[in-house]
């Protein structure tokens, strides 16, 4: 796959899955934007991966659940770039994966529901509009939005997120529905548990093997797992498929 | 920040002549500073351990000392002091070994010291631990006290994180001053468990010492040697060797030697829903620090007839590497290490150009090897590292005759079968020789108490001191109210 001259943004890319991803498009020859909020350091160690596999990046910082921050994301890499070709909305609202200390449905404020709303819909629903106008002059582009396999077996009821992710679904098969005429792609990946990253990291070991042991592939996934159906469906490979969402989950979900 | 391993009560750190070690695994360096005693030190340690000891720790009850060494594991489990947080950042530097497995295996190991297992360590030993406090009456007649070494002498060896915790700890249940030589693969973990006992009992801080000299250091050794009233030594058996032809005559030297542990797999459990997990334990096993420990599986003994055969097992446990892989890396390996691989899996290919169904499984450049074989082969150690050999054989029962030649080098047996096999194997197995018999997926993790190599751990610590029934009756005689 040759990513040469295309310009990736991937938010919430300093660490974890968003990392990996942004380092898998460097290392085809991309140039990578790499959005944080907070860890300047992390992300400054991505871009310099990223550097060093071969594609070019730079990190900007801007938090997604503020329309203001992501609108100046987007300017400032149209600034600088003069154009976006694939966008990764990796980024969500922190959420620590902790099955023995989750919240019961019963413990659940509704506000619970809206900060995830936020973090998954709301900067996703952001980006795409403050992106779109550069993806319609040219016709082109390809937008990948993460979700979860949860979504389909919610192994564990993560309420608050899970929902959140299953509106992503949603909201990424009525956008694909608008822009196919445009020539955009919006499509989903759903990974199943990423370990090790900051919000795995309190999954327990027993929790861990009860998943491998249902999964055909008999592991959990690393983020390295989950760069190869996100450039896939970046790249032209994939040119025909829209509105899909991609399980990659060792084959715990088959859809 | 500079690391330092080593624990020297009453030296100042500035007399000590420290000596620096590197480790650089996979490109990130670290350094450790050991202390190299002078003979004159060595002496003087040695001296005062054995003062403390005697004052202090003989007088102390084995549920307080019990209690000190739980509390000092509660803080090498709590993932919020500042020792556990050296430790599951430094040991993965230093060993090599993948940082999740060695945070885990921290846990697992460290929580077979809590109280309530130290309590069944002792009375595993011991029918009335109380005769490690004061005289106890003996069935016999008269009265006993067991009494541990005034200075017990640990010379500890291999990379596995913690492992000399278990003699360490052991001397001190049984009230021995200890004086422990750290190996240069992994000098930290003892070292810190004594400045944690000092921290909480300082007294008790006294009793114990960790020093560390490089591997062949007569001198050094023979310094400690020298002072030692029991010494226990872990090794090859050269080393051993050495050491106990060095050990004076009036002192006791209890040796443990590298040994062969393997797996037995019956036909009862290779059914189709069972023979995955059992081979998802079997890799666990193998992969546990990369087999460096007595208790590894080399080889396992598969059972033809069972639904699933032992070729596919052998492919189940090839996958299960590979997916272990991803979970808990391989940790690089020394020329050294990777040669030894590469000339395991040479003879195995060798082996398979002659045997139709023997087969080599991964790729030269994979991080794990699985030779399978129906052949007859002997008890042979696999090229270590994750390598292991799949050996299909007719029925389980005909597995200790084949294995009764190498008695000395048995250790652990990882055992899944049917309630009745198990007993009737367990019979067999001990008969020639093996002395731990576990679930596979257990076998790298002894419980608390067990028998290292058959022997008692406590009990071969102590001495008795008895009181006869003849001295009790003749002293009546010289009561004041004799009538």
């Amino acid at each position: 796959m040759n990513f040469d001259g295309k310009i990736v943004l991937v938010t919430g890319s300093s660490r974890g899955i968003g990392a990996a991803i942004a380092k898998a498009f460097a290392g085809e020859g991309a140039t990578v934007i790499v959005n944080y909020v907070q860890n300047v350091d992390a992300a400054d160690e991505v871009v310099a991966a990223c550097k060093e596999a071969g594609g070019d990046a730079t990190a900007i910082q801007a938090d997604v659940t503020s329309g203001e921050q992501i609108q100046a994301l987007v300017d400032q890499t149209l600034m600088d770039f003069a154009k976006i070709d694939i966008v990764v909305n990796n980024a969500f609202k922190p959420y620590t994966f902790d099955p023995d200390n989750r919240k019961q449905f019963w413990d659940l404020e509704w506000q619970d529901y809206q900060d995830q709303l936020d973090g998954a819909l709301f900067s996703t629903y952001t980006m795409c509009q403050a992106v779109l106008p550069a993806l319609k002059k040219r016709t082109q582009g390809s937008i990948i939005n993460m979700a979860s396999d949860l979504v389909a077996r919610p192994t564990i009821p993560y309420h608050d997120y899970t929902t959140a992710k299953s509106a992503l679904i949603g909201f990424s098969r009525n956008l694909a529905m608008e822009l196919g005429p445009l020539g955009i792609r919006v499509n989903c990946v759903a990974p199943g548990l990423v370990y090790p990253t900051d919000a795995s990291r309190k999954t327990k070991e027993r929790v861990k093997e009860m998943i491998v042991a249902q999964t055909p592939m008999r592991r959990i996934a690393s983020p390295e797992d989950i760069t190869g159906p996100v450039m896939f469906l970046a790249s032209d490979w994939s040119r025909f498929m829209t509105g899909q969402t991609l399980y990659v989950d060792g084959g715990l979900v088959m859809k | 920040m500079a690391l330092r391993a080593g624990y020297l009560p009453g030296i100042n750190a500035n007399d000590v002549e420290w000596q620096t070690l590197t480790y650089d695994r996979d490109g990130q360096a670290i350094e450790v500073s050991v202390p190299l005693l002078s003979d004159e030190q060595m002496k003087g340690l040695s001296g005062r351990i054995k003062e403390a000891s005697r004052q202090h720790l003989k007088s102390m009850a084995v549920s307080d000392i019990t209690a000190t060494i739980d509390a000092t594991i509660a803080r090498l489990l709590d993932r919020n002091d500042t020792y556990r947080q050296q430790a599951e950042e430094y040991l993965p530097l230093i060993t090599g070994y993948d940082a999740e497995m060695v945070r885990l295996g921290l846990t697992g190991y460290l929580k077979t010291f809590r109280q309530s297992e130290l309590r069944r360590f002792v009375a595993e030993d011991f029918v009335n631990p109380k005769i490690l406090d004061e005289f106890q009456p003996l069935p016999k007649g008269g009265y006993g006290r067991a009494y541990g070494p005034d200075l017990l002498a640990h010379i500890w060896a291999g990379n596995v994180p913690g492992l000399p915790l278990w003699s360490l700890i052991s001397g001190l249940l049984v009230k021995a001053g200890n004086i422990g030589k750290v190996p240069s693969t992994e000098p930290l973990m003892a070292s810190w468990f004594a400045h944690i006992i000092a921290e909480i009992d300082p007294k008790l801080g006294q009793c114990l010492a960790v020093v560390w000299w490089k591997g062949g250091d007569v001198d050094r050794e023979q310094a400690l040697l020298n002072q030692a009233d029991l010494v226990m030594a872990y090794g090859n058996n050269d080393t051993l060797h050495q050491i106990r032809d060095r050990t004076p005559i009036t002192t006791r030297c209890l040796t443990y030697s590298h040994k062969v542990s393997f797996g037995m797999v019956s036909k009862a459990a290779l059914d189709t829903g069972k023979a995955w997990e059992v081979a998802h334990q079997a890799a666990y096993d193998i992969v546990r620090y990369d087999q460096q420990g007595c208790y590894s599986p080399h080889l396992f003994f598969v059972e033809q007839g069972g639904a699933v055969t032992p070729q596919e097992f052998a492919q189940y446990i090839a996958n299960e590497l590979d997916c272990f892989e991803e979970k808990f890396p391989r940790r690089s390996l020394t020329i050294e290490e990777a040669s030894g691989v590469a000339a395991w899996r040479q003879s195995e290919e060798m082996k398979s150009f002659f045997a139709e169904n023997n087969a080599v499984m991964g790729d030269a450049n994979d991080a794990w090897s699985v030779a399978y074989s129906e052949a007859e082969e002997d008890l042979a150690p696999s090229g270590l590292n994750r390598t292991a050999k799949v050996i299909s054989v007719k029925q389980l029962d005909d597995v200790p005759a084949r294995i009764a030649p190498y008695k000395a080098f048995l250790q652990t047996v990882g055992i899944a079968a049917a309630p009745e096999e198990l007993q009737r194997l367990a019979g067999m197995l001990g008969a020639v020789g093996v002395t731990r018999i576990s679930a596979l997926e257990h076998m790298t993790a002894p419980e608390a108490g067990w028998h290292h190599d058959g022997r008692f751990n406590l009990l071969d610590l102590v001495t008795m001191t008895e009181v006869e029934r003849s001295a009790e009756t003749a002293a009546e005689a010289f009561s004041d109210y004799v009538d």
